[in-house]
């Protein structure tokens, strides 16, 4: 029997390997559970609101500020309770101001990763990583508060012209409050996430390929653009797919500077398209959640919230499916 | 054993800290409007109580009265006066809400009526030019609240009949949000508790339908978004511990201090205690209590 003991057993025997297992593998399971029940708990919630609307639910009609306000109105003891939603503007507000954002951040966060990473003198370095690491874990309120006090009325008061606002003046006002106010915020908020996770992915390039490829007289740039950018595309799947969930579901910021109306921006107005006042779905929760007492508006609120989780779901399946053929030369990420 | 020892005497903790609390749970529902008052009155009580707890469903004031009715609520929070289908309760005057119009002070228009503002915020006035005394000439930016919260419901129910605000207006998410737009835009207009226009010289209450917005005007009801909020409780048996809350509610300073916080006006409380520095004294003049210095005392030789 001696013979056969394992070693470590005998070096430690109050947190053997095999405890731990079992430990952190009960915990994850514990994890997946829960996820699991949120997901239940959320789509059985918010049943009623899509069986009621079909796939209208997703198409546009009607003002939807005035079909949530009948939504909740109907939630009073004695009343039939209503269930109409057209949720289009809500849709597309998220979808264009997450969208925005994550291109805009996008390519600033490819450059400064890759400045900060090769081109950056070390004391630069020195002081551009712990800044975008703070940057990163700033909360989004105080963003939206800098949006609020410096963005907005810049644009409301210096940018948009009088014409413009009396183009529109019986539909929407163009206060500052609106599409481009959000997604310069929400660019703000989201590039040094991605900022950080591209310059991790970038370090780990193997330092062999880029010195052979300076050996043979390709210059830096070229060395760098070709090799560890292109070496590195997981890494930049992985922190787009973040920051994208991170502006999906990014609802206290939203609600304080994308303008808080149920309008859908036309992208056929030119110009007053980017100043158009707009709401997406995080930010329609948070302003309603005061409904959440009325049977009907719950429904609905939670109803928001399922499309929220499905298309976060959605994206990180699609940043999966999307690394698996890029994986084969490059880095693990 | 050491650290054994001690998460099983954090565990026992925590097991037994709700066996301890004897805590009264005090259920209320009713009024939207009347919400984020309670919910900050009841924040403050737990320094008076601390074992006392509240649920509060905000169901609309016609659904809380018959929740009282019912017996399914010791408390309804209402914003409207009793109507003869509220038979079974009694209603006790707490306090007084009003909400003043306000403007950025570049605007020069000094009143405004009922009207006016419904057809600014339902879109069917867009321009200061519709406003001479204004002297403006540009488009109007209408600011509010979302759905959320008292003032919301409040404006909606006395100034827009019901009808939802155009979706000129933009909706912000709190009443500081809503000062702030003001604040920073010559254009626009929005609508604020009195707590935020008292003292502020960076927004301009309009009068509305001649009468100024001010907490006496509000007091008498002269002023059109003027009202009580009241408690309704049940006419047999209402329970003690809610009766001690409303009290504390209508004449502790301290919940005074809460109302008028929140945006409210606080109908019957006391004047807080004025405390004064060290050099100063209490005097009173025309029924207020101010602090006064104290005269040296003459060196004498």
């Amino acid at each position: 029997m001696s013979a056969d003991a394992l070693p470590y057993e005998e070096a430690s025997p109050r947190w053997p390997d095999r405890r731990v297992e079992r430990l952190l593998g009960a915990l994850v399971g514990a994890l997946l559970a829960l996820v699991a029940t949120l997901l239940v708990v959320v789509l059985a919630r918010a049943w009623p609101s899509f069986a009621h609307n079909g796939l209208g639910w997703f198409g546009a009609g009607g003002n939807v500020d005035h079909e949530l306000q009948a939504i909740f109105l109907s939630g009073d003891v004695g009343g039939t309770p209503v269930y109409t939603l057209h949720a289009w503007p809500l849709l597309w507000s998220t979808f264009l101001i997450t969208g925005g954002a994550v291109v805009l951040a996008f390519v600033s966060s490819l450059f400064v990763a890759v400045f900060a990473v090769e081109f950056a003198p070390p004391w630069m370095r020195a002081l551009l990583d712990p800044t975008i690491r703070l940057l990163a874990s700033v909360p989004s309120v105080i963003y939206g508060l800098l949006g609020v006090l410096v963005l907005v009325p810049f644009l409301g008061n210096h940018v948009i012209s009088e014409q413009q606002k009396a183009s529109v003046a019986y539909i929407v006002s163009l206060s500052g409050y609106g599409l481009i106010a959000a997604v310069l915020v929400l660019t703000v908020m989201i590039a040094p996430l991605m900022v950080a996770i591209f310059s991790d992915g970038l370090r780990t390039v193997p330092s062999g390929w880029l010195e052979g490829s300076l050996a043979l007289g390709v210059n830096r740039w070229r060395t760098f653009w070709k090799i560890a950018v292109r070496t590195a595309r997981p890494a930049f799947v992985a922190g787009t797919v973040l920051a994208t969930a991170r502006a999906l579901g990014e609802a206290v910021m939203l609600a304080m500077v994308a303008g808080s109306v149920g309008f859908s921006p036309n992208p056929a107005d030119g110009l007053v398209f980017l100043f158009e006042p707009s709401r997406p779905l995080a930010a329609t929760i948070l302003s309603n959640s005061d409904g959440l007492s009325a049977p009907p508006m719950r429904a609905t609120l939670f109803a928001l919230a399922a499309v929220l989780l499905v298309s976060a779901a959605l994206l990180s399946l699609a940043g999966y499916a999307a690394k698996q053929p890029l994986k084969r030369y490059g880095i693990q990420a | 054993m050491k650290a054994r020892n001690l998460i099983a005497l954090a565990v026992a903790a925590l097991l037994l800290v709700p066996a301890t609390a004897g805590a009264v749970t005090l259920i209320g529902s009713g009024s939207t409007a009347a919400e984020p008052f309670y919910l900050a009155l009841f924040k403050g009580y737990k320094k008076v109580r601390p074992d006392v707890k509240f649920v509060y469903t905000a169901d609309g004031g016609n659904a809380g009265v018959k929740d009282v009715q019912q017996g399914k609520s010791q408390f309804a929070g209402n914003a409207r006066p009793p109507l003869p289908s509220d038979a079974g309760t009694t209603y006790v005057k707490g306090f007084l809400d009003g909400l003043c119009i306000v403007v950025n002070p570049a605007n020069k228009l000094t009143n405004i009526t009922t009207a006016q503002t419904r057809d600014i915020y339902t879109g069917v006035t867009t321009n200061w030019s519709s406003f001479p005394k204004s002297r403006l000439h540009t488009t109007i930016a209408p600011v509010g609240r979302d759905s959320n919260g008292g003032t919301y419901n409040f404006f909606l129910q006395s100034v827009l009949n019901n009808a939802p605000p155009a979706s000129t207006v933009n909706a912000l998410l709190s009443d500081g949000l809503v000062a702030n737009a003001v604040q920073t835009n010559p254009n626009a207009i929005g609508y604020n508790g009195l707590a935020y226009v008292q003292g502020n010289s960076t927004l301009k209450a309009l009068s509305l339908d001649g009468v100024p917005c001010a907490p006496a005007n509000v007091k008498t009801l002269e002023y059109p978004l003027s009202r009580y909020i009241f408690f309704v409780l049940p006419q047999s048996n209402p329970n003690a511990d809610v009766e001690k809350f409303i009290d504390w509610v209508r004449t502790s300073p301290e919940a005074g201090a809460i109302i008028a916080k929140t945006g409210g006006v606080p109908a019957f409380n006391k004047a807080a205690p004025v405390k004064c520095k060290k050099g100063f004294k209490k005097k009173k003049s025309h029924g207020k209590v101010k602090c006064v210095k104290k005269k040296k005392a003459k060196k004498r030789r």
